[in-house]
């Protein structure tokens, strides 16, 4: 059976890259004892996979994996079985059974929304951050970034959805974000933070939180 | 109480959250791991196990592993981890002004009541003098004062503790199970009673295994070392090694931390037994682990179970210095390979003997993953493994390797040394002809029955001398020399079928043997270096030559003179304090009888007589009953 699973990776574990997240997982259902099953091959491994990474660093409330096991396990046991087992800052939040459904997770994704916070330094005052960012939305936001082929100029512009000022807290702002995020990629966070910076000549520390990936489920059923 | 004396106030593990998120990896400091240890450390002794290399090896360390379990298991203290910071996390350090702090409380490390670094190669000493400085904490136990943490060090270099013993305040010398528990109940009840440092000392210099060097001063004459005097009048004139009698009875690793990054050895590493009792005669560890204390296959297995179960980990490493020579290992092999593969849990030997490895082992390893084999010949002839006293023959290694090959394997390491005593060019060429044999065994099978080509990797090493073994006397060859025979090696090793060579860089080689076999006025000079940039020696990008260059010529001392002299039989030795239970008499009899190609046997065969008069009370090899003693009669049967 495969079960579709829903995470949480909270601050103690933001800095765990994407590749331990799959051991991490891994080691987590050999404790939890579950039938894990295994793909064919020379060097079998589990059949565990991530509907997307999340960057190094950022904290997430809505991260998915789709696992199959051998045996029949009700999603609520799966859920109580490997949270039983999870170190702290990752927790299982839903589980379900995908069914029918054998294809990837990652086609399925459509866009997502981020809690952003920017510590400024030095501090910014409200309209300049609200000017800032009205210019951003308002013409192309071209950023160097990194591909195979080497850096390239990219306007990400057309991959931003949404980008607010929510509140100002001496030199803390709170932003919301949503963006693209499909099988093909997405908005790039950091590289809209850095046109912003830019514009206000000024450096910050970020600290990013996934809300919610929209998911076009309808493929599902 | 402002936020940067308050050593866990929220601001400061923020900013040092700040730190760790702009470092390369971050999850060498970020600690919260499966399985660390967690207390309220209000009212606790707080004691920081340091490791001076990076997180992924330090993780990796069994003894660690064991410490970190055996002092938490203590009502009264806390142990925490620290490692050594990589360069990035050290510049990160520096220019914000924090200081290095453990991983589980994120505490500065001057505000522990003691360190306890773990000495695994000489050269992680310039990483401890990084790690105090990063603390803030003086580099010189001289200097430190009363409020400075006692620092303290264990492990295999407490064997030679001379070249850091003005930086260390007490050593532990020997197994750390018992001993550290030992220390601490001195140390507690002192402490309750509000003792000062020098008193601490004084009394653990009394508990057998503990040296504190501040009670002893050396003297040199015409540039060499003469003796050592005892300052203090109460502190024993020999440290002598400290070993847990029943291994099986005494603690191990408890629940293991399992890591978020990958370490060195990833896997939960089973020590099947301590010691050694092959004698090969360039290897330290077969000499200072000595007697040989086995655990029950009982013992081992609820360990796997239990830690499996509490890790989720998929390999298990049967751990020892030469595994193949466990009592029990047929019964345990096949018993660990039944008991998990079904759960897909591989098993690996780190240390295994040509001669004692058996082709129905290698069979049943084959189903699961088929990680490389690694033997270690270690020198190319005949006659110069019976100088080491390694008892392998060429036909050993040959049937090994073909055995290999026909289980399916086709990556084989073997390991050589270069620059034992008595090697000439023949020995050298002898490990080509060797490889060249090893290929040809390859590819004479049918094609069939054998994988597609053959990976040989041949490494050779250079030989470093070290304390308590026969060879301690002995000159390390000159750099030059140490080239010119890795050129001459690899070009007889050029066009073998499907083998690779591989050699270690001699610069490190070199200051290893110095510092090895050094004396007091070698930790001046690692100063000296580290305050010119050196640290992460071992690891070649990093290694600074100049900078050892220079402290050496500022300390009007040179590598050569403890690296590549022979030390005549009977000179002090910067060491002969320290009591490793071998006496000097049997090393020197041994060094004889390597000079004349003599094979000394195992001692599961035969007892050496390498403890002297305490081989009665020490080893119990031999003693009526001993399950040693089942096995040989069993096999005479």
């Amino acid at each position: 059976m495969r079960i579709i699973a829903t995470f949480s990776k909270l601050a103690p574990v933001r800095f765990v890259s994407h590749l331990d997240m799959q051991r991490l997982f891994q080691r987590a259902f050999r404790r939890a004892g579950l039938p894990l099953a295994y793909s064919q091959g020379f060097n079998p491994h589990p059949l565990l996979s991530f509907a997307t990474a999340l960057s190094v660093g950022y904290t997430s409330e809505c991260e998915f994996f789709d696992v199959t096991l051998t045996e029949e396990v009700s999603p609520d046991e799966f859920t109580d079985r490997v949270n039983a087992v999870l170190p702290e800052g990752v927790r299982i939040i839903d589980a379900v059974d995908a069914g029918e459904f054998k294809a990837s997770l990652t086609p399925l994704m459509l866009s997502a929304e981020y809690d952003v916070t920017l510590t400024f330094d030095p501090s910014v005052d409200k309209a300049s951050i609200e000017n800032a960012v009205s210019e951003l939305l308002g013409g192309e936001i071209v950023v160097d970034k990194k591909t195979k082929g080497g850096i390239k100029p990219v306007d990400i512009r057309p991959m931003l959805i949404d980008f607010r000022l929510l509140s100002i807290e001496g030199s803390k702002a709170r932003f919301a974000l949503s963006g693209k995020l499909t099988a093909e990629g997405g908005l790039p966070p950091e590289l809209l933070f850095k046109a912003l910076y830019e514009k206000l000549g000024v450096s910050a520390v970020s600290s990013v939180h996934r809300k919610i990936i929209e998911m076009d489920w309808s493929m599902l059923k | 109480m402002t936020d940067n004396l308050n050593p866990s106030s929220e601001s400061r593990i923020e900013r040092l959250n700040a730190l760790i998120a702009k470092t390369e990896k971050p999850t060498r400091y970020m600690g919260g791991e499966l399985n660390m240890r967690v207390k309220d450390p209000i009212g606790l002794f707080r004691f920081a196990l340091c490791f001076p290399d990076t997180y992924e090896i330090g993780m990796s360390h069994l003894g660690s592993r064991i410490i970190y379990n055996v002092l938490n298991k203590r009502g009264d203290t806390y142990c925490e981890r620290s490692y050594a910071p990589w360069v990035d996390m050290e510049q990160l350090l520096r220019e914000s002004g924090e200081r290095l702090f453990s991983i589980e409380t994120k505490t500065p490390l001057d505000r522990f009541d003691i360190l306890g670094f773990s000495l695994l190669y000489e050269m992680c000493y310039t990483n401890i003098l990084s790690m105090l400085s990063l603390s803030g904490i003086p580099l010189l136990s001289s200097e430190r004062g009363e409020d400075a943490p006692l620092i303290c060090a264990g492990g295999p270099c407490v064997c030679n503790p001379e070249p850091i013993a003005d930086i260390i305040d007490l050593f532990f010398f020997g197994d750390g199970e018992e001993l550290v528990n030992d220390f601490m109940d001195v140390y507690a009840d002192l402490k309750k009673h509000g003792a000062s440092k020098r008193e601490i000392l004084l009394a653990a210099s009394q508990i057998e295994g503990i040296y504190v060097p501040a009670f002893y001063r050396a003297e040199y004459e015409n540039g060499q070392f003469t003796r050592l005097i005892k300052t203090e009048p109460s502190a024993p004139d020999r440290i002598v090694r400290r070993i847990v009698r029943d291994l099986d009875k005494a603690e191990f690793t408890g629940d293991l931390i399992v890591p978020y990054m990958s370490i060195v050895h990833d896997r939960i590493a089973l020590e099947l037994f301590r010691g050694c009792t092959r004698g090969c005669r360039f290897c330290q560890a077969g000499f200072i682990y000595r007697p040989i204390r086995e655990r029950k296959m009982d013992t081992l297995i609820c360990y796997a179970d239990e830690q499996l179960r509490r890790t989720g980990h998929d390999e298990v490493s049967l751990f020892s210095l030469s595994s193949g020579d466990y009592t029990e290992i047929h019964e345990l092999v096949p018993a660990v390979l039944g008991r998990y593969t079904k759960d897909r849990v591989s098993v690996s030997f780190p240390s295994l003997r040509i001669d004692s490895f058996l082709k129905d082992d290698l069979e049943k390893m084959q189903g699961v993953r088929k990680t490389g084999l690694t033997f270690a010949p270690e020198a190319g002839t005949q006659r110069m493994r019976d100088v080491i006293n390694k008892g392998v023959n060429e036909e050993d290694l040959l049937r090994s390797v073909r055995d290999a090959f026909e289980a399916g394997w086709q990556g084989v390491k073997l390991y050589f040394m270069i620059g034992l005593p008595t090697e000439t060019d023949e020995d050298i060429l002898g490990i080509a002809e060797l490889a060249r044999k090893v290929s040809r065994e390859f590819y004479s099978m049918p094609k069939e029955k054998r994988g597609k080509g053959l990976r040989c990797t041949v490494s050779a090493s250079t030989f470093v001398p070290k304390p308590f073994t026969p060879f301690q006397w002995e000159p390390q060859i000159t750099v030059e020399e140490v080239l010119r025979r890795q050129a001459l090696l690899r070009s007889a090793l050029k066009g073998i079928r499907g083998v690779e060579f591989n050699c270690h860089f001699s610069e490190t080689s070199r200051l290893e043997a110095c510092y090895a076999r050094g004396d007091r006025r070698l930790g001046a000079v690692m100063i000296g270096a580290f305050r010119r940039g050196a640290r992460f020696d071992s690891w070649d990008e990093h290694f600074n030559k100049e900078a050892w260059d220079d402290s050496f010529a500022e300390q009007g001392l040179t590598i050569e003179q403890f690296a590549n002299r022979r030390i005549g039989i009977d000179e002090p030795l910067a060491w002969q304090h320290m009591d490793a239970l071998v006496t000097i008499d049997y090393l020197k009899k041994e060094h004889a009888r390597s000079m004349e190609g003599a094979v000394t046997p195992d001692c599961r065969e035969k007892c050496n007589g390498c403890f002297g008069e305490k081989c009665g009370s020490y080893c119990e090899m031999h003693a009526p009953g001993s399950k040693f003693n089942h096995r040989k009669e069993a096999g005479e049967e």
